[in-house]
């Protein structure tokens, strides 16, 4: 691959960081003149433009399909579905975000978003240990900026002050696990980690990697788990969504869980084949204990920040089945390519972790839209109770929480609603229900778990509801006159009631990549096979047969059996 | 225009009254009512006709089936709907009910009218295609979804404790939903995974009829069959509600605004039973086997608990809540009892509690309307006073109790002969307790007698006792209060000429007989609210053929667990022979006692 064709790859993320810098220098220089918000979403358009004619051009190259111009960047399904959403959530962000036009930080604020959003399209799509972590520091270095400079006040400059240090502390344990990982297979590229892994699993190999990469994984989850606000590194959340503004607390609550998710499927779901038993335990563990704490202590919170905090742990602890659902998959090799393991019909994991992402941060980024929407920058809204009867005076917004509180509890006929379908569709299927034979009661325990979750959830979203239309108004409530936030949840209400009344052209394209970035059908392996067989066919000149295809299928046999 | 145009059509009607009415928003409260009656109406002919047009053929009438997620999405939910046997009576009293809301609303909600009735034509496309869903998920969509409206109703219109009922039935509900939905995944991909595997086409089916189909030929095993039954149950059961899990049931009954109960009794209780026979009966035909006598004697405790707790009410509506709980149970009883007479006794039973208790609820609330009270002991001797509303009363509470001529008897003679044949045919045990089973319900039909005339007797005859002219504040919303007050002043002024719609705001200055000035009658509007419902009460009474013909087929869903209960249980020599003898006397005897 040519550095002109990186480049060309890279041009989104590179128009990104172009547009960011323009910004905080025109913001220095011509502090009146410029215009932030225009600016980002002059730049979100070019971005628009150049992933719409490099994915039509990729995909008329079929590069999607045999990973031609993958190397330390994944070209695959999975990172450039991502891409789009997060583009779309960004359009949303710099709307929510959006500040006022007498506010000497403006330009800085929106600078450091669109460097998170940079951030987090090479986490989508970073194939290297060095490039992933990269990108993760490209998202959390502008949230420190932006947590500081979102809102004045003791309680800013704690939250900031925590949020920062933690921030650190799970990258130190983040690049601690690359360390194993890199010194168990001795490189940091996934995909030659993968097919060591993978390599190490064959019964006749010398090497038995197992617990190195296992501590590697363990101490990876650890570090993603900060950014996932998974259970037990989750204890920062509220204070911190709590001290800050509605804005940040809504940037807070989806964009670090993206990148976290991101970066967890491509390094533990995707390239630590071998010791998947383990992954998938551990992933589920957490994912259980998240989802169960979160929603318990979101029952007894009065701040709407920090009650949306527990909240979403508690979805954080949702995404984490997709994922374990495809490790387990990606074990039984015997998932989503049907083709191939001769399976049944189903429904990807990792495809339907992504798709919960994407409904929990449209309804997410509309809540606090709305919330940001009542209340005065100096005087936000604190307590649940300040929504009361929030119907009888302002119908529309309250209409529009019920909307994204209702497909957060995940009530049909709303985006959420697909969400938790997908992944409960996921779990049942990993409990064994389609062959008889091999009965795993962990998935069936999730699965019911999860809905009895979701009952309590649905429990403290009711209540808000339930503040907004039956209860008679307290006190006045103040209205920002800020029109970004209203057109953030505008557009939200727009996306839950459409992705859950035509879910397809949302949940396609995530089942798609999520089946695209596993198995032996995935780009990236696609290429590393040729490769290999390349390099078999310039060393032995006699016919061979093609080692790593040969060691996944025999992989394949033995799973299924 | 062909029935299945005409279905979509009935879908779509309400939800268009409900975005007329938020578009006309707050222009006059008046304005949402007429929109709403309009729009119900219009829907009531829509799927009138489709009921008609579907009650004289067999099988499957007015389908259409739309791809939803898109072809390359690998699970094939379908938007696909369509009516049977099964589903096509209670799809059209789902429309004639709407409008009997509608009706007796029509004073009732004085504020925020046009959400009262936007929310009310919204639940009604939720009912309507709750019963005309062909796509399990498409089913499942309809089932959760009409919870939030209902959910609302209750929440903004309904009585003193309004919240915490709202919300107590919102969970209990769906937190039984949500198990019953990851059963349903699981019998999707059961099913998935024993059809015919080609790799290029094979999506995940979501077709009820499928789904069956495949299920019947290759059974779950027994150990995931009873798994999956207690997921169904744990939604269906809740939702009957099925006794001990009604606890909900007589608070949102009580809280809820006249609408809301009678759509809740009407409909939304036999999505539960709809759901036994549409899922439950023929997917996991060894596990109801299996559950079949724990089932049975569940319902058996509920008619008796149910009635017994009816009898000890002091509020007329938690009395007629408690009564829904021993009805139900004959229905679960005739369904459960897997035998073909007795289906069609459950079925009808569904349709019949629908009329009966839905036309109760109104009366009720029509009372309150006048007094502002449920309580019996302040009530007294109103046939004087209102006696076309007594009369109609009377005529609900005869249909409930099951007196002949009417509807319910139909559907209770069904259901007790169906499980005495089902009786006749087992082995002498299950012979010995479904007799007991039998004896045990037919007093619910007793108890049912005494405390709904006991009822009857108190509130309406005797000598002429009303709650004193204050109107008692607490017992309904703040801005009703306001508007009473108003009204009364008008009232006050001798400008109550409209009889029952302001006639609850001028009573209070009785004295002595001969009869004080009060309440009026029922007026125009109140009358034809009800009269449809009695039409059908004494047509399904007379001609109850005309309604089970289509009812009959619903045997299907129920054959394949029959076959299982008769696979476990080979019938004895003796009860054989005699089962062969009476089957057809007891047919003539239903024949009979039907006409």
């Amino acid at each position: 691959m040519t550095s002109l064709e990186t480049i060309q790859l890279l041009l989104p993320e590179l128009i990104l960081v172009l547009a960011g810098t323009l910004i905080y220098l025109s913001g220095a220089f011509f502090p009146k003149q410029t215009q932030p918000t225009l600016l980002a979403l002059l730049s979100l358009g070019l971005v628009f433009i150049t992933l719409s004619t490099q994915d039509g051009q990729l995909m008329r190259d079929g590069a999607f399909i045999d990973g031609t111009y993958s190397g330390p960047l994944a070209i695959d399904l999975f990172g450039h579905t991502a891409r789009w959403f997060i583009l779309l959530a960004g359009l949303l962000l710099v709307m929510l975000t959006r500040r006022a036009g007498d506010d000497p930080h403006r330009s800085e604020y929106t600078g450091s978003l669109l460097m998170l959003l940079a951030g987090l399209m090479i986490c989508a799509r970073a194939n290297d240990l060095v490039l992933l972590f990269a990108g993760l520091e490209l998202v959390s270095i502008p949230t420190y900026v932006l947590l500081y400079i979102g809102r004045r006040g003791a309680q800013a400059q704690e939250a900031t002050t925590k949020y920062f240090y933690l921030s650190i502390l799970s990258s130190g344990l983040l690049l601690y696990g690359f360390s194993f990982i890199y010194g168990a297979t001795g490189s940091t590229s996934l995909t030659l980690i993968g097919s060591k892994m993978l390599a190490s699993t064959k019964p006749d190999s010398a090497t038995n990697l197992t617990s190195l990469a296992g501590l590697g994984m363990l101490l990876v989850v650890a570090g993603l788990g900060f950014r996932l606000a998974a259970v037990p590194f989750h204890f920062y959340a509220p204070d911190v969504y709590q001290g800050t503004s509605q804005a940040n607390a809504g940037l807070l609550s989806t964009m670090p869980k993206v990148a976290g998710l991101l970066v967890l499927i491509r390094i533990v779901a995707v390239n630590l084949p071998g010791i998947e038993d383990l992954s998938w335990k551990v992933l589920l563990a957490i994912s259980l204990v998240t989802m169960t704490l979160g929603n318990i202590l979101a029952l007894w919170q009065n701040n709407v920040r920090r009650l949306f905090a527990y909240s979403s742990i508690a979805h954080g602890g949702y995404l984490l089945i997709g994922v374990a659902v495809g490790v387990y998959q990606q074990q039984l090799d015997h998932g989503p390519n049907m083709a191939l393991a001769g399976g049944e019909p189903g429904v990807s994991g990792l495809g339907s972790a992504l798709f919960y992402v994407a409904v929990y941060t449209f309804a997410t980024i509309g809540v606090f839209g709305i919330l940001a929407g009542l209340g005065t920058e100096d005087r936000p809204l604190e307590r649940v109770d300040e929504l009361n009867g929030l119907s009888r005076k302002h119908l529309l917004p309250a209409l529009a929480m019920a909307v994204f509180l209702f497909s957060l509890a995940g009530i049909p006929p709303l985006a959420g609603f697909w969400g938790k379908f997908n992944l409960l569709l996921g779990a049942v299927q990993a409990s064994g229900v389609m062959n008889a034979g091999t009965t795993n009661g962990w998935f069936l325990a999730l699965a019911i778990v999860t809905v009895l979750n979701a009952a309590i959830a649905a429990a403290y979203y009711l209540r808000i509801i339930a503040a907004m239309f039956f209860r008679e108004p307290t006190g006045k409530l103040a209205i920002n006159t800020n029109p970004g936030p209203k057109v953030a949840w505008g557009l939200c209400v727009l996306l839950v009631i459409g992705g859950g009344l035509a879910a397809g052209p949302m949940m396609n394209p995530s089942q798609a990549a999520g089946e695209n970035i596993l198995g032996a059908l995935s780009p990236i392996s696609q290429k590393a096979a040729k490769e290999e067989a390349e390099r078999a066919v310039a060393t032995i000149p006699a016919p061979t047969v093609n080692a790593t295809t040969l060691a996944a299928q025999e992989s394949d046999v033995e799973s299924c059996n | 225009m062909d029935l299945s145009q005409l279905l979509l059509l009935s879908l779509l009607i309400p939800l268009l009254g409900a975005l007329a009415i938020a578009v006309s928003g707050g222009a006059s409260p008046h304005l949402a009512r007429g929109i709403a009656l309009i729009t119900s109406l219009a829907t009531l002919a829509a799927a009138g006709w489709v009921t008609c047009g579907g009650s004289h053929v067999t099988g499957d009438v007015a389908v259409t089936t739309y791809n939803w997620l898109g072809a390359n999405s690998s699970v094939d939910v379908k938007f696909s709907v369509g009516l049977d046997g099964l589903s096509l009576w209670m799809y059209g009293l789902s429309a004639l009910l709407s409008v009997t809301a509608i009706l007796v609303s029509w004073t009732a909600i004085k504020e925020r009218q046009p959400g009262f009735y936007a929310l009310l034509l919204i639940l009604e496309t939720g009912m309507l295609g709750v019963f005309s869903a062909r796509d399990l998920l498409l089913f499942y969509i309809f089932f959760e979804f009409t919870l939030i409206p209902l959910f609302f109703l209750i929440g903004i219109w309904g009585s003193e404790e309004r919240k915490y009922a709202a919300v107590k039935f919102f969970l209990f509900t769906l937190a039984g939903s949500l198990l019953t939905f990851v059963a349903l995944l699981a019998i999707v991909l059961h099913a998935a995974s024993v059809a015919p595997v080609d790799f290029n086409t094979a999506r995940m089916t979501f077709d009820i009829k499928e789904l069956a189909e495949r299920l019947v030929r290759d059974p779950l095993p027994l150990n995931w069959q009873f798994w999956i039954f207690l997921g169904l149950f744990a939604g269906f059961a809740i939702k009957v509600p099925l006794f001990p899990l009604h606890t909900w049931l007589p608070l949102a009954h009580v809280q809820a605004p006249t609408a809301g109960s009678v759509i809740l009794a009407g409909i939304l209780l036999k999505i539960g039973t709809y759901g036994f026979v549409r899922f439950s009966l023929p997917m996991l035909p060894d596990a109801t086997v299996a559950c079949m006598p724990w089932v049975l004697g569940l319902s058996v405790a509920g008619i008796i608990y149910g009635a017994l707790v009816a009898l000890a009410q002091s509020d007329i509506k938690r009395l007629i809540a408690y009564s829904s709980v021993s009805h139900l149970g004959f229905c679960m009883l005739g369904i459960f009892a897997l035998n073909k007479t007795a289906l069609t006794g459950g079925l009808l039973q569904m349709i019949n509690h629908g009329l009966s208790t839905g036309g109760l609820f109104a009366v009720v609330g029509m009372i309150y309307e006048r007094y502002h009270t449920r309580q019996i002991d302040q009530l007294g001797g109103l046939a004087r006073r209102l006696p076309w509303l007594t009369f109609m009363m009377l005529l609900f509470t005869f249909s409930s109790i099951g007196l002949p001529g009417l509807n319910g008897f139909v559907g209770e003679f069904l259901v007790l002969t169906g499980i005495f044949q089902r009786g006749w045919v087992g082995p002498s045990w299950m012979q010995s307790s479904l007799m007991w089973i039998a004896i045990l319900s037919v007093t619910g039909v007793v108890l049912g007698a005494w405390y709904m005339l006991y009822l009857v007797q108190r509130v309406f005859y005797g000598p002429l006792y009303e709650p004193a002219g204050d109107h008692g504040h607490g017992n309904h919303a703040h801005g009703q209060a306001d508007h009473g007050h108003a009204a009364q002043g008008l009232a006050a002024h001798g400008h109550d000429a409209h009889g029952g719609d302001h006639g609850h705001d001028a009573h209070g200055h009785h004295a002595e007989p001969p009869l004080p000035p009060g309440p009026t009658d029922m007026n125009c509007r109140e009358f034809f609210a009800l009269a449809p419902l009695v039409v059908f009460m004494f047509w399904i009474g007379l001609k109850p053929q005309d309604f089970t013909k289509r009812l009959d087929e619903s045997w299907k869903y129920a054959a394949p667990a029959a076959a299982a209960l008769d696979k476990a249980t080979p019938p004895v020599t003796v009860p054989a022979k005699i089962a062969a003898g009476t089957k057809p006397q007891t047919h003539s005897v239903l024949k009979q006692g039907a006409e």
